[in-house]
């Protein structure tokens, strides 16, 4: 008999309380067919802005101004990681800042050099990671909450130590050689950001980690029945820490670009990224309750996001500030249109239209 | 006695204990925060965040969450603070501010009990555009020039040196706490959190409790808007950000399970307060702003992992004694055994 | 199809449904049933898994929509939109799986959603508790409770409403003995009230034990029904199976087995303690499958579970093939060669969301069979397919997703994860649990296969005919201790009950 009372009415209660679990399976199985329909929505995003401004198309403010999404491109790919263990992290923001400030304070106060400074930053950032995925996986602190509190104390970290610096908190530091200002600012032709190659970079990595390698399978299974994977012999615990490892990681590549591209290290950078990545996630297919998540579906989807930050403005005016009521409602849409496709009887016979066709799990 | 001891047992008392500690600490290092007005200022200050909390707190019971409320409030903030600063009417004005708390909650409740969609996410979708009305409405501009009457009344005082609107939240709060511990369906919210499946089989309409759970999440926000424009008396573009950070800290110190089905309003409240003062605390010990965000992280982190460490050490003494209790000490048995595997 | 031939019209029956259809979505559950409860009977429902009892009995307790037929309660038509209008009408229905609130007390889960006064319902409720003459702490908080606490809280909760007809969906599932009997004896006392019971089982002999007449579903139909006098139990065996199905439905020839009991074993456990169980001995033989047989609760679980690495020993040893594996990580007791079959298939075995290949290899990712740190998918494949086909397993393609399949297929998966793993000895706890009669006959099947592989298996099995079956030797324990050992000869369903309770003694005389 399983002794673990809780665990067993917990099970209960999820079985009870999602009779449509394999049609709901069925739906996200057709991650492929998810991502066709992503597809379609940056083509009709290009037709219409490119339509409504042909500027918008022109290669150079193209990249330009998509590299002002390049943070959020970068960090969902990693949190992708995380919700697929069931998880969520809403302290990765603050890790942005942070590694920002740590490597303006170790290069400009603490005397530093900047590759010094950038690898000390990483390794910190890394560690608050670890720190909050060890109370999460063996804790067993809900991550809502565990991150909710690191998102206060990294913040706060963050403004300490900018006070360590000579120069004052909301002046940020500046004058960085140019050696690290190249991550941030070269172009190949001009054109196509270096920072954007390095992001597909991490793309692929992502990619062939999540698909290809026996961590991205562990992590998969960890996030779909923990206590099976335990009985399979996978080390949960580990697995799950790792992935907030993993999006510390990525909040520190995205501050150290940032910090490069715009030249200035600031401790409150990225401080309002929070939903752009989360609506991502949830946007590239990635299941909230875990098990189920997919790198070209995020990638997709933060492309989608960033190019209704950029079009909008550009094309119909729209000041950036209007920007959260198109993207709050692409939100509840997509969420809303995903319930109600596994959980009403229209919703199924629609989508098993769809879903007849490619069955591949990007 | 045993009503005591109840009490004592609580989650909630412990957080008060907390309360009465971080003031004794502070008052310990700077005696000069130990005057009435200092502490009274402690309560007085967290009125807004109390309300957040309480209507939070209902979304926390049924197992879900409200991330829009604090757009929510900013939104209602907003629009209150532009019709009474064009000369509206106050009863008018918060008429209008509470029915559109309640239509939010109505909104977010429909896409969450009806539409089945994860509270997070929908939420979180509702906060955006929310925050986008905001701008809208206001053309992004701040709201200002508010009624002086409107404003001055946040400093009158009830009970000694504690505002008529913090005193209001704590009867609000205690009478909450009764209706929803000691009326029929006031169990209902937390059944509905415990288990959705079996509140269904008793009887309970979880799709209702769960939308009137949102709405009164919505309303509650709407009312802390209207009170944050009194006493602020200017409303910016990004008033109430963070709102729903701070409100769902306030719920955990407080002793609400992100899980549902535990808690009450009154740690909440509890716990509204410290999040509230802890800048105003730092001040007196010494700290400068600067380390706000960092001490309530850590607080917030040393009291959840403290919870769910002492949650996992208790079950796991019950597992093991309930186990133990199976096992039979006969002897005999064991000759029995010893005889085994020829 | 046949009717219930009891009565044509609605007229004496306390609890009448008739020509129930039910389809979710494309997927028809219910095809035309009609049923009849009359007062002061038992009726006892039964049939495999997916015949459609608990959506009939969903439907009638409000919680689903059905969509054509009628409902008569006490001759009155009714339709039952909502759970609350069910239970108005003295409907009440005690859930397969009990659905208590885990935060809150035993107490409050029973008088939840009661309209009366709290301390009416405490007189009441403590009245209840003593008519049943269980002992259950009102105080305890749901989440401490065992399964079969559980149960019984949930039945209170029935007793509780007074009400006229009462479902029990498979109650005694979980139950040790003697709750069984004292559950049986409330049972019998509610029908002598008058009160109608519809009582869902999967074990055949508790319908001749209980119940007045008998309703067999099969694929959403009632296939047969009549008084329980008139059935033989070979009768509703095969009233279960569809018309054409093939003898696998009976138990598999086992293949005579002589183990070498002279060769050193192949799992000792000596002194073995941990929570739950005391000072186990054991030895397991190359080859040998060896029943453990036991009441629920007697730490059969407990046992294999501390074996598995997941939970601590408190003393003893642990030796496979003379190698000291005690307190070993499940991952290092699984590549050192034992392997286990939980007994919670849904909670513990299955990745339901993930496709068949993926849950078929999920214990091999501790080694190097299918990579280091890429994953040779063609290997897992070949691997996953050699399983599928070899035990026959219904299944679209390897990529299908777990949550498809039936209970049959899904514990045919699991096993075949744990057979991967090139274990020396795997134990099974309850295998066929929950697993339809044909399917039962298949799992067999794959377990005698296996068995020719030089596998010894440590079946841990509630189903003594199962025991009696399949074992070369049985060893059964009693409240956390191992007290009996039994050769071949000696196995049989009377000497493992008995043993199971304590009760038995060499000169075969019981207790």
């Amino acid at each position: 008999m399983p002794e673990d009372r809780t665990k067993t009415v917990e099970a209960t209660q999820t079985k009870a309380a999602k009779p449509g679990a394999s049609l709901l399976s069925r739906i996200t199985a057709g991650q492929g067919s998810w991502n066709m329909l992503l597809m379609a929505l940056i083509i009709i995003e290009f037709v219409v802005f490119g339509a409504a401004n042909p500027k918008f198309l022109r290669p150079q403010l193209f990249f330009t101004s998509l590299n002002d999404s390049l943070p959020v491109f970068i960090i969902s790919i990693a949190v992708t990681f995380v919700m697929i263990t069931g998880g969520i992290d809403i302290q990765v923001a603050s890790l942005v800042g942070l590694t920002s400030i740590i490597i303006g304070v170790a290069w400009q106060d603490w005397g530093f050099s900047i590759w010094g400074a950038i690898l000390l930053a990483i390794v910190v950032v890394v560690a608050c990671g670890a720190f909050s995925g060890f109370l999460i996986a063996y804790c067993r602190v809900q991550a809502m909450v565990v991150t909710l509190g690191g998102s206060f104390l990294y913040s706060g970290l963050a403004l300490i130590v900018s006070t360590m610096s000579s120069t004052e908190s909301y002046q940020g530091i500046s004058g960085f050689p140019d050696a690290f200002k190249f991550l941030g600012g070269y172009k190949f032709f001009d054109v196509f950001p270096l920072q954007m190659a390095i992001y597909l970079l991490l793309l692929v990595i992502a990619f062939i980690l999540l698909n290809k390698s026996k961590y991205g399978r562990k992590v998969i299974l960890s996030g779909t029945n923990p206590r099976a994977a335990e009985y399979s012999g996978i080390n949960t615990r580990l697995t799950i820490m790792s992935t907030y490892m993993l999006s510390a990681f990525a909040a520190a590549i995205a501050g150290i670009l940032l910090t490069s591209y715009l030249g200035t290290a600031k401790s409150d950078l990225g401080s309002d990224l929070t939903m752009d990545i989360i609506t991502a996630v949830v946007l590239g297919g990635t299941l909230v309750t875990g098990g189920r998540g997919s790198v070209i579906g995020v990638a997709l989807a933060s492309f989608a996001i960033g190019l209704v930050r950029f079009g909008m403005p550009l094309c119909f005016k729209v000041s950036t500030q209007y920007l959260d009521i198109p993207i709050g409602i692409l939100l509840i849409v997509i969420i809303v249109g995903r319930s109600a496709a596994s959980n009403t009887s229209v919703g199924t016979r629609l989508h098993s239209l769809f879903a007849g066709k490619v069955t591949s799990k990007a | 006695m045993k009503a005591i001891k109840k009490i004592l047992k609580a989650r909630e008392s412990s957080s008060v204990l907390f309360l009465v500690a971080l003031f004794l600490v502070v008052g310990a290092i700077n005696p000069s925060f130990l005057s009435t007005a200092n502490v009274s200022a402690c309560f007085n200050t967290s009125v807004v965040y109390t309300l957040v909390a309480i209507g939070m707190a209902f979304t926390l019971f049924i197992g879900e969450i409200d991330v829009s409320v604090g757009s929510n409030l900013g939104l209602v903030a907003t629009i209150v603070g532009m019709m009474l600063r064009d000369g509206s009417n106050l009863m008018l004005a918060c008429c209008v501010g509470i029915f559109i708390g309640a239509l939010i909650g109505l909104i977010n409740g429909w896409g969450v009990a009806v539409m089945k969609a994860p509270s997070l996410i929908f939420t979180l979708g509702v906060n955006g555009v929310l925050r986008g009305l905001m701008y809208l409405v206001a053309g992004g501009a701040w709201v200002e020039n508010l009624p002086k009457a409107f404003k001055d009344f946040s400093a009158v005082t009830a009970v000694g040196d504690l505002t008529v609107y913090y005193c209001g939240a704590v009867l609000l709060a205690i009478v909450i706490h009764i209706l929803l511990t000691k009326t029929r369906h006031g169990h209902n919210f937390k059944a509905v959190g415990d288990n959705r499946a079996g509140a269904n089989l008793v009887g309970i309409n979880s799709t209702r409790t769960m939308l009137l759970s949102y709405v009164i999440c919505g309303v509650l926000a709407a009312i802390a808007g209207i009170i944050f424009c009194s006493r602020i008396g200017f409303v910016t573009s990004t008033t109430g950000s963070g709102y729903e950070m701070k409100a769902v800290a306030a719920c955990v110190l407080g002793g609400i399970s992100l899980a549902g089905g535990v808690g009450s309003v009154l740690g909440p409240a509890v716990g509204a307060v410290i999040m509230a003062s802890i800048s105003y605390l730092l001040t007196f010990m010494g700290f400068s702003s600067n380390y706000d965000n960092a001490i309530t992280g850590v607080i917030l982190i040393v009291i959840v992992v403290a919870d769910a460490l002492i949650q996992a050490r208790s079950a796991e003494k019950n597992r093991h004694a309930r186990l133990a209790a199976r096992v039979s000490d006969d002897v005999t048995a064991d000759v029995a055994a010893a005889k085994g595997g020829e | 199809m046949q009717r219930v031939p009891d009565t044509d019209t609605p007229g004496s029956a306390l609890l009448s449904v008739r020509g129930i259809f039910k389809s979710f979505g494309t997927n028809a559950v219910l095809k035309g049933v009609s049923i009849d409860l009359l007062p002061g009977e038992v009726l006892a429902l039964i049939g495999g898994n997916g015949a459609g009892k608990s959506t009939l009995m969903k439907i009638i307790m409000g919680i689903y929509t059905y969509d054509s037929g009628e409902i008569y309660v006490d001759n009155e038509r009714v339709e039952h939109n909502s759970t609350k209008e069910a239970l108005s009408r003295s409907v009440y229905m005690v859930p397969q799986e009990p659905l208590l609130f885990p935060n809150m007390t035993v107490g409050e889960n029973i008088t939840m959603g009661f309209d009366k006064s709290p301390s009416e319902l405490e007189t009441e409720l403590q009245a209840a508790v003593d008519e049943i003459g269980w002992h259950l702490d009102l105080s305890r908080k749901a989440n401490t409770l065992s399964i079969a606490e559980q149960e019984m809280v949930e039945i209170l909760r029935g007793i509780m409403r007074h009400s006229k007809v009462l479902i029990l969906d498979e109650p005694t599932s979980a139950l040790a003995f003697d709750e069984v009997k004292a559950l049986f004896g409330v049972i019998k006392g509610l029908r002598d009230k008058g009160i109608g019971i519809i009582y869902i089982t999967h074990r055949l002999a508790e319908v001749f034990e209980i119940a007045s007449r008998v309703c067999i579903m099969r694929d959403g139909i009632i296939a047969m029904a009549g008084n329980v006098s008139e059935f033989t139990r070979d009768d509703l065996v095969k009233g279960l199976l569809p018309p054409n199905a093939e003898k696998t439905a009976e138990r598999a020839e086992k293949a005579a087995r002589s183990i070498d009991y002279d060769a050193d074993p192949v799992l000792e456990l000596r002194d073995f303690s941990g929570y739950g169980f005391k000072h186990v001995n054991l030895k397991l033989y190359p080859g040998e499958m060896l029943g453990l047989a036991g009441v629920v609760g007697a730490g059969r679980t407990e046992m294999a579970t501390t074996v598995f690495g997941r939970d601590k020993v408190l003393g003893g040893k642990v030796l496979l093939n003379g190698r000291d594996i005690t307190g070993l990580s499940t991952k290092k007791v699984i590549a050192a060669g034992v392997n286990y079959v939980s007994e919670d298939r849904f909670c513990y075995g299955i990745f339901s969301l993930r496709s068949v290949a993926e849950n078929t290899t999920s214990a091999l990712l501790g080694g190097k069979r299918i990579g280091s740190f890429f994953l040779k998918r063609d290997e897992e494949n070949r691997i996953t397919q050699s399983y599928v086909d070899d035990f026959r397993t219904k299944v679209t393609g390897i990529s299908q997703d777990l949550g498809d399949l039936s209970g049959g297929n899904q514990q045919k998966i699991v096993i075949g994860r744990t057979f991967a793993t090139n274990p020396k000895v795997v134990i099974l706890d309850e295998p066929t649990r929950g697993i339809d009669a044909a399917s039962r006959g298949d799992v067999y099947a794959v377990l005698q296969e296996l068995r020719q592989t030089g596998v010894s298996i440590l079946l841990i099995s509630s189903d003594m005919e199962e025991v009696v079956e399949l074992a070369d030797r049985a060893v059964t324990m009693y409240q956390g201790r191992i007290n009996h050992e039994f050769s071949k000869r000696d196995i049989n369903q009377d000497n493992l009950m008995a043993a199971s309770f304590g009760a038995y003694h060499e000169d075969g005389e019981d207790a």
